[in-house]
């Protein structure tokens, strides 16, 4: 059996790519994959532990968070589509207009 | 019954001050026929009330409670008894009469802005009656504050003129200045006995009785000071309200002035509302004062000296309303002598004679100065005796009263009140003093009075409007007459020392009305007051029968010498001014010793202490307030500029921020150890 060490490490992994896009990229696009790839991180871990402590109380919650990322996206790209209707870009440094 | 007369006593020249208001430009006389009615009704309700309460129906109920709170309760009540039943009586007699020469002086004189007056006067006479009958001591401030509102309305009646506005702000302000004091001294009482109430078993002077004899409960005293020391000056408090409005020493200064105001004014103000209401609050709350020997000695200093300081500067005034006001500042202080000297029933009174002949004076010099077509100075007039028969006479008997010639009303009331401050006098030097300075006072008055009587009506006329008065009609003649007669009588009503020296019984009528013979209320009587009070007769030759014809003697033999040396120096055709031979000190006399001067220059300095609190609160206070505002803001705009408005950047500064909490989270828990 795979050491339960392994998955963290993927996840934590796959974590620091999503948070990479995050902070990287401009195109509002990424942002939603990125924070899809940090979802699907914490699933990982969720598994991890439900296989590590033998409970599946974690799978059920990682069920919980795919379908919650399903809602999420829907709004992400919500927001993008208004985003293009009003900047003709989905670039989000464009808009800067909520500041000091 | 009583439940709508009292009431009514008070509301009916209120309603006359709303037609006036309201109404007054459409009615035929502009209000002064309401005002008529409704004092003539007041009146009526009074003399019903004081016939009740000689059948024994006294009255004592909270009519109307506004706040009720767990410690205290504010209420508004009447208190009927023989004391505020007589006062009701004077106050709307007065009143009545005041606006019958209204008419006269106001009305046929084609004054302009009449309903503002006659509401005025509705009102005054509404705040007087409903003061004298308060049966606590924060509703009897409240109708004290509305009378001096009263009074500042119609001294600056015509305020299209720099005079009267300007004594009016001045009336205001000085009788506000004591009533501040009065005012602490309310909240004194309600701290210290939980109640105001002036008569009854709860009432705060039974309470202080009680307190002081051990046999009731203790008060709250503030930093567990003794009862007696706290109880004087809770009454010092108090009386600082009086000596404004009683325009005792120092706070006198606002009273001539006050003489801006229409002479009808000036007779109610002087005789029977305003002036009276300190001297009346000091004989209602008696029961508390009698319990002070500190405050009584005070009060009885403060009073012989304003008789005869006052009496001083009316020797070398020119004008008949001047001579008047320091003629009403000094009698006021006989009465506090009085008070203070445990004369309880000699200063009612003198408060009672002096209101009748006051009025009447002050009605006198009213017609003298329609006469005269408003010209007040004494030294224009002369020989007006023949051509204003009716005014003379009733002038004289005033005048006579005011000196305190036998038998007129002022020689008896006065002759008690030196009667009482001289019996009680051995072993008390202040009282012995106050006495002594009242005493002096009498030649003085009798001095000053018939200069002005001599002047006005005696010799030959010095103008051309002497030489023709305007003649005056049956509005100011009648209640002259009726004034006149009462400065004749009412000395009547008390003959004490008659009594004492006869040995009749029966004719010492007021001394048994103020003693509850035939009806009043439990503790209000001037038998308790007497007990309560600190002092001890001493009689001084030949007993009782023997000091008061002495006395009676000597104080009428010092009236007469002024009267004689004035008749000497007036009662030719062409008296000339003899005060020059006063010196320097005819300067002092004439600026009032200079008291006003000394109270702007007092104004100013304190503006000074304003003016250098005033640094120190736009400099220091406000300096630390607006430093820490500045502080806040000047980081606030630096700080603000981490909001930029890039998403990316506020994802960064999460991640950076979990970091930190992780890092910390780490030292905390020893990770990296």
């Amino acid at each position: 059996m795979v050491p339960v060490e392994w998955y963290l490490l993927l996840a934590a992994g796959v974590f620091c790519v999503g948070l990479f896009g995050v902070l990287t990229r401009r195109d509002a696009l990424y942002f939603l994959m990125s924070v899809e790839l940090m979802m699907n991180a914490a699933n990982v871990n969720f598994v991890a532990f439900a296989l590590y402590y033998g409970d599946l109380t974690g799978q059920v919650f990682a069920l919980f968070v795919i379908a919650l990322a399903a809602a999420e996206v829907a709004v992400g790209i919500g927001i993008i589509l208004v985003l293009y209707r009003n900047f003709g870009d989905i670039d989000v440094t464009v808009p800067a207009e909520m500041r000091w | 019954m009583f439940d709508v007369y009292v009431p009514a006593v008070v509301l009916l020249p209120f309603v006359s001050f709303l037609v006036a208001l309201g109404a007054g430009p459409y009615l035929p006389k502009r209000g002064a026929l309401s005002g008529i009615a409704a004092t003539g009704g007041s009146l009526l309700l009074s003399l019903l009330l004081a016939v009740r309460v000689a059948g024994g129906e006294a009255y004592n109920e909270t009519l109307y409670v506004w706040a009720a709170g767990e410690q205290f309760t504010l209420t508004f009540g009447a208190l009927i008894d023989p004391l505020s039943a007589l006062m009701l009586v004077i106050v709307s007699l007065v009143a009545l009469l005041v606006h019958v020469f209204s008419l006269g002086y106001m009305n046929d004189e084609g004054e302009v802005g009449l309903p503002r007056y006659y509401a005025g006067l509705g009102l005054f006479t509404a705040s007087m009656l409903g003061f004298v009958v308060a049966d606590n001591l924060l509703m009897a401030f409240m109708f004290f504050e509305l009378v001096g509102l009263c009074s500042y309305l119609l001294i600056g009646f015509h305020f299209r003129e720099p005079g009267p506005p300007s004594a009016a702000k001045k009336a205001f302000l000085v009788t506000r200045f004591g009533d501040y004091f009065f005012l602490v001294g309310v909240v004194a009482v309600f701290a210290t006995f939980g109640t105001a109430a002036f008569a009854g078993e709860g009432s705060f002077p039974a309470l202080a009785d009680a307190a002081l004899n051990g046999s009731g409960e203790a008060v709250w005293t503030p930093g567990g000071l003794d009862a007696q020391t706290w109880f004087t000056v809770i009454g010092l408090l108090v009386l600082g309200g009086v000596v404004g409005k009683s325009a005792q020493f120092p706070l006198h200064t606002w009273l001539p002035d006050a003489m801006e105001g229409p002479t009808p004014v000036s007779a109610l103000i002087h005789a029977a509302t305003m002036v009276a209401a300190g001297v009346y609050l000091v004989a209602r709350m008696y029961g508390f004062y009698a319990l002070t020997p500190t405050t009584l000695a005070v009060i009885a200093f403060v009073g012989g000296f304003t008789a005869l300081f006052a009496a001083t500067m009316g020797v070398v005034k020119d004008e008949l309303k001047q001579v008047l006001a320091y003629s009403t500042i000094s009698q006021y202080g006989y009465m506090m002598l009085a008070l203070g000297s445990g004369g309880y029933v000699a200063a009612v009174f003198h408060l009672t004679t002096h209101a009748f002949f006051k009025a009447l004076l002050f009605l006198g010099a009213g017609s003298v100065i329609i006469a005269m077509h408003h010209n007040e100075d004494m030294w224009d007039m002369g020989g007006l005796k023949s051509k204003m028969p009716v005014t003379y006479y009733t002038f004289l008997a005033g005048s006579l009263a005011l000196a305190g010639i036998f038998p007129f009303a002022g020689f008896w009331s006065k002759d008690e009140i030196l009667f009482e401050a001289l019996v009680h006098a051995p072993g008390e030097p202040l009282l012995f003093g106050a006495y002594l300075m009242g005493l002096l006072a009498v030649p003085v008055t009798a001095f000053y009075t018939f200069r002005m009587v001599f002047l006005t009506f005696h010799g030959e006329p010095r103008s051309d409007t002497a030489r023709d008065p305007e003649p005056v009609r049956w509005n100011v003649k009648g209640p002259l007459s009726v004034l006149g007669t009462l400065a004749v009588v009412t000395g009547f009503i008390n003959m004490v020392p008659v009594q004492k020296v006869l040995e009749l019984e029966g004719i010492d009528l007021l001394h048994r009305w103020l003693d509850n013979h035939w009806g009043g209320i439990e503790g209000l009587s001037s038998h308790h007051y007497a007990e309560l009070g600190p002092y001890s007769s001493t009689y001084l030759v030949g007993g009782e029968a023997g000091t008061v014809l002495v006395g009676a003697a000597v104080s009428l033999g010092l009236a007469l010498t002024g009267l004689g040396i004035a008749w000497r120096l007036y009662d030719v055709p062409t008296p000339t001014e003899h005060t020059a031979a006063l010196g320097g000190i005819k300067a002092v006399l004439y600026n009032n010793y200079y008291l006003d001067e000394l109270q702007v220059w007092l104004a100013y300095r304190i503006e000074d202490v304003a003016g250098g609190a005033d640094t120190v609160d736009q400099g220091i206070i406000d300096g630390v307030v607006n430093g820490v505002s500045s502080v806040s803001l000047a980081g606030g705009s630096r700080v603000r500029r981490i909001q930029t408005g890039l998403v990316s950047e506020y994802a960064a500064m999460l991640t950076l921020g979990l970091l930190a909490l992780l890092v910390v989270l780490g030292l905390n828990g020893g990770w990296f150890l």
